[in-house]
């Protein structure tokens, strides 16, 4: 009797679990034919009542039955959510995405790291030294002595002695009284990153090569090429017979990989303090290659920046013997070299703090 | 300093076009900063003389003129105009009013093109009347910017002379600024000259070096020298029979074509002289600075607060740091920077005393700072000058007076105790290929040195050189090497690879953590700014900095940056208010150096980190609904937490103002809405987080609330343990409670978050907040979420419920909270 009531379950279980249409009418089914108020599980309690081998042959179907109903039910309820209606889901996909918020490293820093990654990858370290600087590291240990007429071709931002700062001393006595004060302790804002050579070499014998970048300051009125705070980047290496031949190598091998194209170096004559001899670098034209075009106004070459063998002077100033070591020194503006690459017209948009500009990048 | 092309080409004979010196210039020896043409060939331009002049009868601005412009055969000119050797008279419109009858013109023919922009002169008819060519103001020769009139030329030219003749050539003029170490030869045509000569084996024509003063001695003159530091070297020299009066035409063309006013004819040629040769030389009136037909000069030290009216009629006040020139009765100049207003030649003047010295070049420069006075005399002498030059410059500049004038040389004097000699140097072949990286022959660098003056004597390996006194910069074997490498040509010298060892550089690991802070940031969504170091001090009282010592420039550029910042934050403050102009959110952010003056000399630099949040207040409470955590402060918030998550800083929190505050930022914080950043277990606050106090942003003008948050990046970079450390994933699953609670106005949630954990102990692995409900009454209602999870077995219901009970017993007997059941 039993065996007929499960058999007759089974069936109606298995047309109603074909016949259902949705997750939840399987979820009925699985309690309506399995649940514990279930016919099934009904007639599974009356076996206590039954014979033992009545109960064996019952329990044994009853089991089987369960499974197949159980995994009808799962097979059902898989099949019912893994379809559906495509056409009711249609959703209109031209309507725009929410904006994400982007945010975006200044342009300045963009180039700066590539430099970084360049001189790194050719072993150079990397070194750093204060922005506030005394007279000594930035103008006398590069050979550029008090009253010497070098000192005007980089105008000075200089700042109040903090030890005077109290005074009520006029801007022109400070001027005036600098031969009383002791060396050195006149402070300025650094006009070049070189102060970087004099305090790294105070600390480290060659053989080295070091790149120096940062922040510097002019004192000079703004226009769209000229700004008082710029980046420059300052590379100097020193060994036992570094040579004008090995800085042309250098120069033409950051030069190519920051412009990713074979640069040509040329070097002209010039003069700096604490080089000697000194150039002035072109780089072949990014644009043209050096046949001429408007970007390097026809020359064929850009300028670029200053160069030399480091003077003599400027190792002994550091604590070297004179005539030990040579080594070559070279720096170039970051703010030219981005406004290349971008072509960007007015040097002052970096320090504008224009999202509109810095957005861009 | 401007050079003409044509200048140098007669001094140094050179056969190079100017294209081809400009390049050899460049390569070899200075920088050009700008080339400009002038003059023109003149073609079909001649002297007109103006014969007629009278009213147009259609035009009140124009005048008929007829001209005579002699027996000129332009072949622009038709046939039967010519004039077969008879003067030519032609009718010419003109607008100019400053012409009168027997004027000597420029005539531009018909035929002839404009050299200042190429216009064709054509026969026209101007108003109905006929016009066969053009008198020409001095902008339309293109030999300058006047516009006032007709060039009127000197009257006894005569009619047709072709106007090549009289203006001169065309000329290139090269604009060169000589960097300090060739300021002391090569501000000159004959410094200049020698490089160009040097470059092509040339030799110049004019022998200058060996210019030797004669020894005539006049009793009408007496110098004394104060002291041998003022001036090493003092030739004064009387002439007499001079009459001032206008330069010949080369003299005064050539001064205007290198940007010197023509004066008269012995300013001029002390000008001329300059030009030429480098050196400054000032002329007197013998009158003027004589008593009992004597010039006694004096060079000497000013007295403190002696006067003196100087030739541009200011007053200057010096003090014993200035150099003057003198005679008893006072001062007469300003050595080597400016003459004196009354002391210097006049139209009546007939006798002269030529000046030609050596100044101390500190002193000179300083004087000219002092007062300002940018002359010609004074950039050369501050650079110092050959004393040797001086004698050169005076036999040129009495050879040139007497060949120009009728003037006769009376007499000299020269002041030279300690002649400079030639000094020599020794040179080390090698040392110059190993620092070139190029082999340079030894006969090859001995040439050059030749060539440009030097003189190399080989001994041994090496080259003992002599150095001409004019070459002041050249002291060492680098000087020399210097010299030898730019004439030989950098270009010639190849790129070459350095041997180097292949150790791998250090890593410098500041600017590592600076990338990966502002890579963190980025990827946050902020955008870096750059600002100046500088702020007003305007800037610093809106920002209630004006109690902190500040740096000072000496002399600010502009008011708007006068002291250096001790804090981001007022710069940061302007980008905030600039960019709300355009945008409603911002997410900003600076690294960058802060200078806090202190004991040192050099003040404590510090590299800050600092961000900045501005959010559009859309946010709105629904039915009680907390938004407290939508807000700015929280958001930030959670990007510094994630930022210091993302620099393995995870045992952070986030301290009461009331705790401590760090000084610099208390000054412009919402102290309401203020944390600090702390490590636990250590006393120092790696930075903070706040609100910009409201009446700050007033100031600044900006409407929106800010919130801040600020590192310091070396104190961050310390606690910063980029290194991580596998923990066993769970193995048994967590048991979750919520538990929700009603809080009276005070109670923070960090204690109820602390008391869970400590309560909890190692069964706790997470507390999470998940609701926060405001009443009316100012009570609040906080959710959360508490995680257990045991790490040996499954926990179980009893387990989490007793150790559940345990603290929600000691939130209500510690903390006075009333549990939500």
């Amino acid at each position: 009797m039993l065996k007929e009531k499960i058999e007759k379950i089974k069936e109606a279980a298995l047309v109603a679990v074909e016949n259902a249409k949705t997750v939840e009418e399987v979820l009925q089914l699985e309690i309506q034919f399995l649940g514990r108020k279930s016919e099934f599980v009904g007639i599974l309690r009356q076996l206590k009542d039954v014979s033992p081998e009545e109960k064996k042959e019952v329990g044994q179907l009853a089991n089987a039955v369960k499974v197949e109903i159980q995994t009808l039910l799962d097979q059902k309820k898989k099949n019912l959510a893994s379809t559906f209606d495509a056409a009711a889901e249609k959703i209109d996909v031209t309507v725009p995405a929410v904006k994400l918020r982007r945010g975006h490293l200044h342009p300045l820093t963009q180039i700066q790291n590539e430099i970084e990654d360049i001189f790194t990858s050719m072993g150079f370290e990397i070194a750093d030294g204060p922005e506030v600087e005394d007279e000594f590291h930035n103008f006398d240990a590069l050979n550029m002595p008090k009253d010497h007429p070098a000192r005007d071709m980089q105008d000075t931002f200089w700042l109040r002695s903090q030890t005077s700062a109290d005074k009520t001393q006029t801007k022109a006595d400070n001027r005036q009284n600098d031969t009383e004060e002791k060396k050195g302790e006149r402070i300025l804002l650094r006009t070049h990153t070189s102060n970087v050579q004099i305090r790294y070499m105070e600390t480290h014998e060659p053989p080295f090569r070091i790149i120096a970048p940062g922040r510097i300051y002019r004192n000079e009125a703004g226009d769209s090429t000229h700004e008082h705070t710029f980046h420059q980047f300052e590379a100097l290496v020193v060994g036992d017979d570094i040579n004008v031949g090995n800085f042309k190598f250098v120069a033409q091998q950051f030069f190519s990989k920051f412009f990713k194209k074979d640069i040509q170096i040329r070097i002209r004559p010039s003069f700096f303090p604490f080089t000697e001899p000194s150039f002035e670098f072109d780089i072949s034209c990014t644009v043209c290659g050096g046949k001429g075009c408007s970007a390097c106004k026809n020359a064929g070459w850009l300028e670029i920046g200053g160069a030399g063998m480091v003077n003599q002077n400027v190792f002994v100033a550091a604590g070297y013997p004179r005539n030990k070591y040579q080594g070559f020194a070279w720096g170039f503006g970051v703010e030219r070299l981005a406004m290349m690459k971008y072509k960007i017209s007015d040097i002052r948009l970096f320090h504008s703090g224009d999202l509109r500009f810095i957005k861009q990048f | 300093m401007k050079y003409s092309y044509n200048w140098l080409r007669e001094i140094s004979g050179t056969k190079l076009s100017p294209e081809d010196l400009i390049q050899g210039i460049t390569m070899h020896a200075l920088e050009i900063e700008g080339v400009e043409k002038v003059g023109s060939d003149f073609e079909n331009f001649v002297v007109g003389e103006i014969l007629e002049i009278s009213k147009h009868p259609n035009a009140d601005k124009l005048q008929l003129t007829k001209v005579n412009v002699g027996p000129s055969l332009p072949t622009s000119l038709p046939e039967g105009e010519r004039g077969d050797g008879k003067d030519i008279i032609l009718d010419i419109v003109c607008g100019a009013k400053n012409i009168s009858v027997g004027d000597k013109v420029p005539v531009a023919l018909v035929g002839a093109k404009l050299p200042a922009n190429g216009m064709e002169i054509k026969a026209a008819e101007i108003r109905g009347e006929k016009s066969f060519g053009m008198l020409c103001a001095q902008d339309e020769l293109g030999l300058g910017s006047d516009h006032a009139g007709i060039l009127l030329l000197d009257k006894n030219l005569k009619v047709g002379t072709p106007l090549k003749k009289v203006l001169g050539e065309n000329d290139q003029i090269l604009e060169i600024k000589v960097l300090p170490d060739r300021a002391h030869d090569a501000v000159s045509h004959v410094g200049l000259a020698r490089e160009v000569a040097a470059l092509t084996g040339d030799k110049i024509e004019y022998d200058y070096d060996s210019l030797k003063l004669g020894k005539k001695k006049t009793v009408s003159l007496k110098v004394s020298i104060e002291n041998q530091n003022l001036s090493s070297r003092y030739i004064a020299a009387k002439l007499d029979n001079v009459k001032i009066e206008k330069s010949p035409q080369w003299i005064a063309q050539r001064l205007e074509k290198c940007g010197i006013r023509s004066i008269n004819n012995v300013v001029d040629v002390t000008n001329y002289v300059m030009l030429e040769l480098g050196q400054p030389m000032h002329a007197f009136d013998f009158a003027q600075i004589s008593k009992d037909g004597t010039a006694e000069i004096i060079v000497r030290s000013a007295k403190e607060n002696e006067e003196i009216t100087v030739l541009d009629g200011s007053v200057k006040k010096m003090s014993a740091d200035d150099i003057v020139i003198a005679n008893k009765q006072g001062v007469l100049a300003i050595a080597g920077v400016m003459g004196g207003k009354n002391s210097g030649v006049n139209n009546d003047t007939t006798s002269i005393v030529l000046e030609a010295a050596a100044f101390n070049s500190t002193a000179i420069r300083k004087t000219k700072n002092k007062f300002a006075l940018q002359t010609d005399a004074a950039m050369r002498f501050e650079k110092g000058l050959d004393p040797n030059l001086a004698e050169k410059a005076m036999v040129r500049a009495i050879e040139i007076l007497t060949h120009i004038t009728d003037a006769k040389l009376d007499g000299l004097v020269d002041k030279y105790p300690n002649p400079v000699k030639p000094w020599t140097i020794k040179l080390e072949l090698a040392y110059v290929n190993s620092l070139l990286g190029e082999n340079v022959p030894a006969k090859v660098s001995q040439e050059i040195l030749s060539s440009l003056g030097f003189e190399g004597k080989k001994v041994g390996k090496d080259l003992t050189v002599t150095v001409p006194t004019f070459r002041l910069d050249v002291l060492t074997q680098e000087d020399l090497i210097e010299e030898i490498g730019r004439v030989y040509g950098y270009d010639k010298i190849a790129p070459t690879a350095q041997l180097v060892s292949i150790k791998p550089p250090v890593i410098n690991e500041q600017r590592t953590f600076v990338r990966k802070v502002k890579d963190v940031l980025v990827g946050q969504g902020f955008s870096e700014v750059y600002n100046y170091a500088f702020y007003s001090q305007k800037d610093s009282e809106n920002a209630r900095l004006q109690n902190f010592k500040h740096l000072e420039l000496e002399a600010p550029g502009n008011l708007e940056q006068t002291i250096l910042r001790v804090s981001l934050i007022p710069n940061l403050l302007k980008n905030v208010s600039e960019n709300l102009k355009f945008n409603k959110e911002l997410h900003l952010f600076e690294t960058g150096k802060v200078f806090l003056p202190g004991e040192n000399v050099l003040p404590t630099e510090k590299n800050m980190l600092c961000g900045v949040v501005v959010l559009e207040n859309k946010a709105s409470k629904k039915n009680g609904q907390s938004t407290l955590q939508q807000t700015a402060f929280f958001q930030a918030k959670a990007f510094a937490a994630d930022l210091l998550l993302q620099l393995g800083i995870t045992d952070h929190y986030f301290a009461t103002f009331e705790e401590g505050f760090e000084q610099i930022s208390k000054s412009f914080c919402h102290e309401g809405r203020a944390s600090e950043i702390r490590i636990t277990g250590s006393n120092d606050a790696v930075g903070c987080l706040a609100e910009i106090n409201p009446t700050v942003l007033a100031d600044f003008d900006i409407n929106s609330r800010v919130v801040f948050f600020e590192f310091e990046m070396k104190g961050l970079q310390a606690v910063s343990t980029a290194e991580r450390e596998f923990k066993a994933i769970a193995k048994f699953p967590n048991v979750l409670r919520d538990v929700s609670m009603v809080v009276s106005d005070g109670r923070r949630i960090d204690e109820i978050l602390s008391l869970i954990q400590t309560e909890g102990g190692d069964l706790i692995v997470d507390v999470d907040l998940f609701d926060i409900f405001d009443f009316a009454d100012g009570t609040s209602s906080y959710a959360f979420h508490v995680i257990f999870n045991a790490e040996d077995r499954t926990l179980t219901t009893q387990e989490a419920d007793s150790v559940m009970e345990k603290i929600i017993s000691k939130l209500e007997s510690e903390l006075k909270v009333q549990i939500r059941k």
